[in-house]
């Protein structure tokens, strides 16, 4: 599902953007190589201080797959101020009906292969409908995406493929970026609709969105390892630390394999609990 | 913080004042202004055509000072509709008032955003039922973005702010500056032709920036020749 963050909603969703600025980091810093700054596992610029629309693709678990950031064309924006070599030496698109999109990426390591619900194709026409939808609601009839040529491909094989580029494709760093026009137009947003089979409203309000990341919370809340307050055995503590102090896969799933060989050490129910607790981090990894 | 009615300064504005009437007329709505925040001293700049006994009221209980469609919607790209400020105490303080003059709290506010970052705002208000408000929202969004560009442009270009509030701030000294800055001249030889230290004319230099809401001194040299503070070197 689909949540708009703007300047005005930003306090209530510090959690999700925060999700959202290591997300762009493990996709443009560690996948895709791109020139960014990151800092703390965060990749954010300036253009992020300008209260940009964020839009921002939520699984059923709270956790943020998906996102793509839009600013006004009249206002500065990449391809004015950063990406200007692309147009060539021309001066940009100033105008109030056209948004710049910027940052589209879509969490590969959570969503499958296929076209279902959890799958990165699916995310990536949930987030492009979500903009689509949102721009034109504006009254913004065309937006002009600074992408690079994998996604290029991804969008002309979704039923989305851009109308015009503008200048040239240019080599920034190790990618190539280049400027893709696509109409916020009815037609548009029914064919990605179509090769998605997505028929409901993609959005949630800030209500829906705030239950949601609520709910999920509660549930990855790590906590204590005994839900029945006894104190915890020395074994339990160890356990507990380990899983705290892991920050990879493997070492989480080091931990798991460690609990179960020595689960005749302590009751079911402790080990459930264990087994419980690292959930968070495992997903967190 | 200054509340500036534009229409009260100069003919010059009678532009946006017909921008502002042509958006009620042409689009159907009941009131419309345009505001402006002047990022330097924080004044609040604009039009409005609501009756003069609400412009009235609006200044001097100071709503303009916390109004949130103004505060809030320079945070957001799209339009903001008011309905978003349901819950907000701010909001109701200003339009519980409103209602004794008639105005609705139904409305909408366009956001613009300029190239250096400036940002205009058009705002309507028309009184109807919800299924009317967003038939019409659907119909004549993008109307009033265009609306919105052309109000913002016609005040940023009118000269009015640059009248009302650039002018008279920067300093002889500060003129004088420029003008040697213009013709090429260094901090230190500036500091020798007027018998100053450099470090004065830096001081100098930074405040003549900072009236400009300029980030760097070109571009302060070229705002300056811009309002024709000083000639081109």
């Amino acid at each position: 599902m689909i949540i708009v963050i703007d300047g005005i909603n930003q306090d209530k969703f510090k959690d999700v953007l925060d999700e959202m600025f290591k997300l762009r980091a493990r996709v443009f810093g560690d996948r895709l190589g791109w020139d960014v700054n990151i800092k703390d596992g965060r990749e954010r610029d300036h253009f992020d201080d300008l209260h940009p629309a964020h839009v921002v693709s939520i699984n059923d678990s709270g956790d943020v797959v998906g996102c793509m950031r839009l600013l006004q064309t009249t206002g500065p924006h990449m391809l004015s101020d950063v990406f200007h070599s692309i147009l060539d030496g021309d001066a940009p698109i100033r105008s109030s009906q056209v948004w710049e999109a910027t940052r589209f990426c879509v969490d590969t390591k959570k969503l499958g292969r296929g076209r279902g619900e959890n799958s990165v194709s699916y995310v990536t026409s949930e987030v492009m409908i979500g903009s689509f939808e949102y721009a034109k609601a504006a009254g913004v009839l065309d937006s002009i995406a600074v992408i690079d040529p994998v996604m290029n491909r991804v969008l002309q094989r979704s039923g989305n493929a851009p109308y015009d580029y503008l200048g040239t494709a240019k080599p920034m760093g190790k990618v190539v970026a280049m400027a893709a026009l696509m109409d916020c137009s009815d037609e548009r947003i029914s064919g990605i609709r179509d090769y998605a089979s997505i028929e409901h409203d993609v959005f949630l309000s800030d209500e829906e969105a705030l239950e949601l990341c609520a709910r999920t919370k509660v549930q990855e809340k790590p906590g204590v390892a005994n839900f029945d307050h006894q104190p915890l055995t020395r074994l339990e503590k160890y356990f507990v630390e380990q899983m705290n102090s892991a920050t990879t896969k493997d070492e989480v799933d080091a931990v798991l394999r460690l609990i179960e060989t020595l689960s005749d050490r302590f009751t079911p129910e402790q080990k459930t609990a264990l087994l419980r607790t690292p959930r968070a981090f495992a997903n967190e990894a | 913080m200054k509340l500036i009615d534009l229409a009260a300064l100069d003919h010059e504005e009678r532009s946006t004042a017909d921008i502002i009437n042509s958006v009620c007329d042409e689009l159907g709505f009941d009131y419309a202004s345009y505001a402006t925040l002047n990022p330097m001293k924080g004044d609040v700049q604009g039009y409005a055509n609501y009756p003069d006994e609400w412009k009235i009221h609006y200044g001097s209980h100071g709503f303009h000072h916390f109004d949130p469609t103004i505060y809030q919607s320079v945070l957001s790209i799209a339009p903001v509709d008011w309905g978003r400020f349901n819950h907000d105490e701010k909001f109701n303080a200003v339009f519980r008032d409103a209602n004794d003059f008639g105005i609705t709290p139904r409305g909408l506010t366009v956001p613009v955003r300029g190239p250096y970052g400036e940002c205009g705002l058009l705002n309507v208000t028309r009184d109807c039922s919800d299924a009317e408000w967003e038939k019409m929202k659907k119909h004549v969004m993008g109307d009033l973005q265009m609306a919105a560009v052309h109000a913002h442009d016609t005040v940023m270009q009118s000269g009015v702010l640059a009248k009302a509030l650039y002018l008279p701030s920067l300093s002889t000294r500060e003129k004088e500056i420029l003008q040697w800055v213009a013709e090429g001249k260094s901090q230190q030889d500036i500091g020798d032709i007027l018998s100053i230290s450099h470090r004065t004319v830096e001081v100098h230099m930074r405040s003549g920036r900072e009236k400009l809401g300029a980030l760097t001194t070109a571009q302060a040299i070229g705002r300056a020749i811009g309002f024709g503070l000083i000639a081109p070197g």
